[in-house]
């Protein structure tokens, strides 16, 4: 699992690429910290290449939205593949976080 | 091959390989809850493997008398069920006593008459499921009315020749012998006396007999349980923690594991936890607090995934049952098999002898006697428990039959089955095959699936129990101690019937009557005549003698029956089987030397 964060048109941009698995997540956890101090932000998860999301995963997908809803940003969740989707579906995360 | 000729201490090889086999068995039983059936079977190898039994040996005690007459009992059984002459025996014969020592006199005294014209195996039988719901109604452990029931059957059974299987055989050896048949009261005095005596003895020490917890009860009695429920998708505490949702600490326990979607178990929970669709939360405590969560916070009960809680009918209902012994779901978990997908049931808890049975109950690999809590269709009862009938005991059954023309028809042909039989206008077999096939053709019980009533795990033990009494007689143990006896008692008649009966009912009581009576008949017979005494005597406290067999649940076959829905150890028949042994030897002894005749 590998992530890129870039700033693109005053967003912080989040790229995962891979399988986010249990084994995964700690190593992800660390490097998402970037997205913590996001005021005046809006935070984009981007999921083009992700290939896999576990309930670990989106322990730290929740945590990013967490940490952002008091600080008035937005958390988007972008490209995500119909497997991913499904699973957002079934934890009723697709009723938490808007989607670009 | 083992060499049979090898003599060691007076026995061959193949006898102390019986001996040993016999006495693992009791080993085995008394200290695991390995199925009986099993340690049976595996003593059977363990005799066909060693050569002791040919094949044919092995075999044919699968093809005997009490395994026939008892598979063919089991569907006269189902017909008597299905067409509501036992709800109408529960109603009418035990009625509603006041305290428990007029509970056993209600049950005793009419299950004693019924043994002596119904033969004591069947009486039990049909008695077992009426006595579980009187119990219930009457709020007494089961095993506190089932314990008298199996004595008060089996003293019953002792008037008459039908009355125990036991009888029947010493009858058809003394016809053989003498060409002369016994009457069919010939018993009838002694036996009287003696169920007077073994009546008035249980209700006299009935603190001995042991209250065991019935399995159905256990969730009621006990606080501490493992309940899994399931938080459907659009459940309105996805995206909160466990404490924000109120799902941490709850009324009544505690939230121990959270399972996840792809069986990532979190444990210990933390108060911080985050809530996902689709998380199986796993509680310990009181169950039915626990279970008001369905209610209060939307969860649901299932084994699938749920969206919604509107999915969920919400006229579903809690059922217990309990895990029967030689049961499919033995060994396995609810994830492993299709069990709540084909029945649409959902595993809520599992209790294993009043304890918490630790992790998620839907992973628990399942053991015989496991009480399980089942979320159930709230239609359709009489058939989840007829089609799980093998697996599952259900104990909450609300299945009442309607009274109409088919109760009084199978009634009918039971009571005519009882007339042919004490008639000998059929033999006993015959007879009860002949009344399950009209039973069927009737329709007072159901043709398709009629091999599901009858409990297999029942007759592998006969059929075993029968090839142990072959190899007893075979390898000549009994016949040795026979013998011993003979040398060592002299030539006193009394003295020998003593021993000798006291010897037939100890194997008895560790092999079975039938197989005793079968081993000790023709070495008394030969006893009296060398004596020169009256053989009657001999034969007569014999017959009584093996069916003295109350401390242990082989000796018995009307224990056997009570065995498992009454939740007894293997222990408990002792406790007061063995005082009652040694009376009601005695006082057989002592009435046959009074009525009969030695010269």
């Amino acid at each position: 699992m590998t992530t890129t964060f870039k700033e693109e048109n005053n967003d912080f941009v989040m790229y995962f690429e891979g399988r986010l698995d249990t084994a995964a997540a700690p190593q992800v956890e660390k490097e998402v910290a970037p997205l913590i101090d996001c005021m005046g932000h809006n935070v984009i998860l981007d999921c083009s290449k992700m290939e896999y999301i576990s309930s670990s995963g989106l322990r730290i997908f929740l945590s990013i939205l967490k940490n952002a809803k008091p600080k008035g940003s937005h958390v988007y969740i972008r490209g995500l593949n119909d497997e991913l989707r499904q699973v957002f579906s079934m934890t009723g995360f697709i009723n938490l976080f808007e989607f670009k | 091959m083992i060499n049979s000729e090898l003599i060691l201490f007076g026995f061959s090889i193949h006898a102390w390989i019986t001996i040993f086999t016999i006495v693992s068995i009791f080993i085995v039983m008394s200290r695991s809850r390995i199925p009986a059936e099993v340690a049976f079977l595996g003593a059977l190898t363990i005799l066909l493997v060693t050569g002791v039994v040919t094949e044919e040996e092995g075999m044919a005690g699968f093809g005997s008398e009490p395994v026939v007459v008892h598979a063919a009992f089991f569907v006269i059984i189902a017909g008597l069920m299905q067409t509501g002459v036992l709800y109408w025996l529960t109603k009418h014969v035990l009625g509603d006593p006041k305290n428990y020592k007029n509970a056993l006199l209600r049950l005793m005294v009419p299950t004693s008459i019924l043994s002596a014209l119904l033969n004591s195996v069947n009486v039990v039988a049909l008695f077992i499921d009426a006595v579980k719901i009187w119990s219930r109604k009457l709020n007494i452990p089961p095993s506190k009315l089932l314990l008298p029931l199996s004595y008060a059957a089996t003293l019953g059974g002792m008037c008459t020749l039908l009355g125990n299987s036991s009888n029947l055989v010493v009858a058809g050896l003394y016809l053989n012998k003498t060409g002369q048949a016994m009457n069919v009261f010939e018993p009838l005095i002694p036996g009287i006396i003696l169920t007077i005596v073994g009546i008035l003895m249980v209700m006299m020490m009935q603190r001995y007999i042991p209250p065991r917890d019935s399995a159905d009860q256990s969730f009621e009695t006990t606080s501490d349980y493992t309940v899994e429920l399931l938080v459907p998708t659009d459940n309105p505490a996805v995206g909160e923690t466990v404490e924000d949702a109120g799902l941490y600490n709850v009324k009544g326990g505690s939230l121990v594991e959270i399972v996840r979607f792809d069986r990532e178990i979190i444990t210990p929970v933390s108060k911080e936890e985050w809530v996902l669709g689709g998380d199986r939360l796993i509680y310990a405590g009181q169950i039915n607090e626990i279970l008001e969560l369905k209610r209060t916070h939307g969860l649901a009960a299932a084994d699938h995934h749920v969206w919604s809680i509107n999915e969920i009918d919400t006229k579903r209902r809690m059922r217990t049952a309990y895990v029967t012994f030689g049961s499919d779901l033995i060994g396995q978990s609810m994830t492993q098999c299709d069990f709540e997908q084909k029945n649409n049931v959902a595993l809520v808890a599992v209790a294993r002898q009043g304890r918490r049975v630790k992790g998620q109950p839907r992973e628990i690999l399942l053991q015989a006697g496991d009480t399980l809590l089942l979320e159930c269709p709230s239609k359709g009862e009489e058939h989840l428990e007829q089609a799980n009938r093998r697996s599952l005991k259900f104990f909450d059954s609300h299945f009442v039959p309607r009274l109409g023309a088919k109760t009084i028809t199978s009634a009918i042909i039971l009571v005519f089955m009882f007339i042919i039989s004490s008639l000998h206008m059929l033999p006993l077999m015959a007879t009860t095959m002949f009344a399950a096939g009209v039973m069927m053709l009737l329709g007072c019980c159901r043709i398709s699936g009629v091999t599901k009533y009858i409990e297999w795990e029942l007759l592998l033990i006969l059929g075993s129990t029968v090839v142990f009494s072959i190899a007893i007689t075979k390898t000549g143990i009994a016949d040795i101690i026979a013998q011993q006896v003979l040398q060592l008692c002299g030539s006193n008649p009394y003295i020998v019937i003593a021993v000798m009966c006291l010897l037939a009912s100890l194997v008895s009581e560790f092999v079975s009557d039938v197989g005793a009576s079968a081993v000790f008949f023709p070495i008394m017979y030969q006893q009296a005549i060398i004596l020169g005494c009256n053989p009657m005597p001999f034969v007569m406290s014999l017959m009584l003698s093996v069916t003295i067999s109350f401390a242990s649940p082989i000796g018995s076959s009307t224990h056997m029956l009570i065995y498992g829905p009454g939740s007894f150890r293997f222990t408990d028949f002792a406790r007061l089987g063995i005082l009652m042994h040694i009376v009601l030897l005695s006082i057989a002894i002592l009435i046959v030397s009074f009525m009969y005749p030695l010269y």
